[in-house]
């Protein structure tokens, strides 16, 4: 059986989070949701997954600071951004994501993303 | 050796260095002061205690270059500046490189020092930069001494319309052929660790279109392709001495475009397999800047496009699928009726037949020259699309056909064989 691809989403509100996990487990994805950032490195270590979805306004750490971090400690690990805001998007240390998605109330374009992520192969 | 034996011997007398920083030039005695003064203060705001070398590593200038360079080397700076004067202040030497005129002998005189200094870390800057900081000396340096990075590239805001070369195909090109998201492949100012410098001095290149202008995408390729480590750094606004691209750019843009489809030959089995492209991390405090305007003289290059077609067609038809050919066609009809647009697909497939081409002719010049007028075509089409927008909208036209780049990749492979 083809293992499940993993996604770890990263957001501070519960309902996104919630919202995502129902939807992508759906998809076939096994799904873990973070909503605290500053364990984000601790959880990456332990859940191992294939691809992160992050928001970038949080309260305890900017999405920013930590795609920077992840881009430190794990090279290649895909990342998309998923964000209410359009403004961030030529934001320089977003150009370190590997997709810029704004948060709707459809998710297709972002489950459109995830495969085309996934299936990078670089 | 690139590097003259006075050079190598004041080299070796030196020692050790930690960093070695370097400064090819031709003809550039208006900016090279401003270069050197600005590596100096870099020096000694961020890495004062690193014994640090900087080679001026000149082409036989004309005007005046290496003396404009050895004196800004002595010139006070520092008390002006604000900056403590280093107890150590960078130790400056003026050569004349030896080799096939052009930057990549320059470059590589500045790898033999650094070989020969030993040194970690290098960095290079271009030598008509007229906005360089002390700031961008930290920025290249910094990922490779303080995280372990093997090659450092820029990352600038730029006029929409300065770097068409890379905006038209390096980019594009390189991103969709070897996964990897470098924005400047062709920069200019780069930093490197003494790992990676080991492995260019290696490599047999130095009589090639890689010692004129295609070092650059030559160093940016290799380090993708060998396995280094590769950030970006965001260094502000390039303001240099821009050029027009429809009046100055042909040299360069054969020798660039010859030496990735050379690479191409090279790496087929590092990119066959690659489908879409990965970013890299991305270092530097970003600010608002806004570049120099750039006039672009776009009727000429319409006009370019037209007699190229009209004059080439013929061999055109040798090189391009029947389907380009046909495209290609009706986009030249587009000129007379005033809409002419240039389709961002058209343009990746007519790269894609040149790429395959390039590998089975023995007249490659006679074929880059060929492609010109083509690109010429291209890039009017971006400038008519793009003239209404700011510089930040008009990435996203170049996203887009970075990604059309990517989507026809299988159509690459199938004229490949």
């Amino acid at each position: 059986m083809k293992e499940k691809k993993r996604i770890l989403a990263i957001d501070d509100e519960e309902d996104i989070r919630f919202i995502l996990k129902e939807e992508l487990t759906d998809e076939g994805y096994e799904v873990s949701t973070l909503g605290d950032p500053t364990r984000a490195l601790e959880v990456i270590r332990e859940f191992k997954p294939d691809l992160i979805l992050l928001d970038i306004k949080m309260p305890q750490m900017s999405g920013m600071e930590l795609l920077g971090k992840i881009r430190d400690a794990y090279y290649d690990l895909p990342v998309i951004l998923l964000t209410a805001y359009d403004s961030f998007k030529y934001n320089l240390h977003a150009m370190a994501s590997d997709q810029y998605v704004v948060k709707s109330g459809n998710l297709a374009e972002l489950k459109e993303k995830i495969i085309k992520t996934l299936n990078v192969v670089a | 050796m690139a590097l003259p034996e006075a050079t190598q011997s004041e080299l070796r007398a030196l020692g050790k260095a930690d960093i070695l920083i370097g400064i090819p030039s031709y003809n550039n005695a208006e900016t090279i002061g401003h270069v050197v003064k600005a590596i100096r203060l870099g020096h000694a705001k961020y890495y004062p205690e690193k014994r640090t070398v900087v080679i001026n590593s000149d082409g036989g200038s004309t005007d005046g270059t290496r003396e404009v360079a050895l004196a800004a080397f002595q010139e006070e700076v520092f008390d002006v500046s604000l900056v403590q004067r280093p107890k150590r202040p960078v130790e400056g030497i003026v050569t004349t490189y030896r080799g096939v005129p052009g930057k990549g002998s320059a470059f590589k005189a500045v790898f033999e020092a650094a070989k020969i200094l030993d040194a970690e870390a290098c960095a290079v800057f271009d030598s008509d930069l007229r906005s360089m900081t002390p700031e961008w000396v930290h920025l290249l340096l910094a990922p490779v001494l303080e995280k372990g990075y093997g090659y450092v590239c820029p990352f600038y805001r730029r006029h929409k319309y300065d770097g068409t070369i890379t905006n038209s195909i390096a980019y594009p090109l390189t991103r969709a052929l070897y996964g990897r998201r470098v924005r400047q492949p062709i920069g200019g100012d780069f930093g490197f660790s003494g790992e990676l410098i080991s492995h260019y001095l290696e490599k047999d290149v130095w009589n090639t279109d890689v010692a004129r202008f295609g070092i650059d995408i030559w160093m940016t390729t290799t380090a993708m392709v060998e396995g280094f480590k590769i950030c970006q750094s965001f260094l502000g606004a390039k303001i240099h001495d821009a050029k027009d691209p429809g009046a100055d750019l042909g040299p360069m843009f054969e020798q660039v475009v010859g030496t990735i489809f050379s690479l191409m030959g090279s790496y087929e089995s590092k990119w066959r397999e690659v489908k879409g492209s990965r970013p890299t991390a991305i270092f530097g405090f970003e600010v608002e800047v806004a570049p120099s305007p750039l006039q672009v003289d776009r009727g000429r290059m319409v006009e370019k496009f037209k007699q190229g077609v009209d004059q080439l067609g013929s061999f055109y038809r040798q090189i391009l699928s029947v389907d380009c050919m046909a495209k290609l066609l009706e986009v030249r009809e587009m000129v007379e009726e005033g809409a002419f647009d240039f389709p961002k697909l058209l343009w990746a497939k007519i790269v894609y037949n040149y790429a395959a081409r390039f590998q089975k002719t023995k007249n490659r010049r006679k074929l880059l020259s060929s492609l010109l007028p083509l690109y010429f075509g291209f890039v009017a089409s971006y400038v008519r699309e793009t003239e209404a927008y700011d510089d930040r909208k008009a990435e996203e036209v170049i996203e887009h056909l970075c990604e059309v780049f990517e989507e026809a990749k299988p159509y690459l492979l199938q004229r490949w064989t």
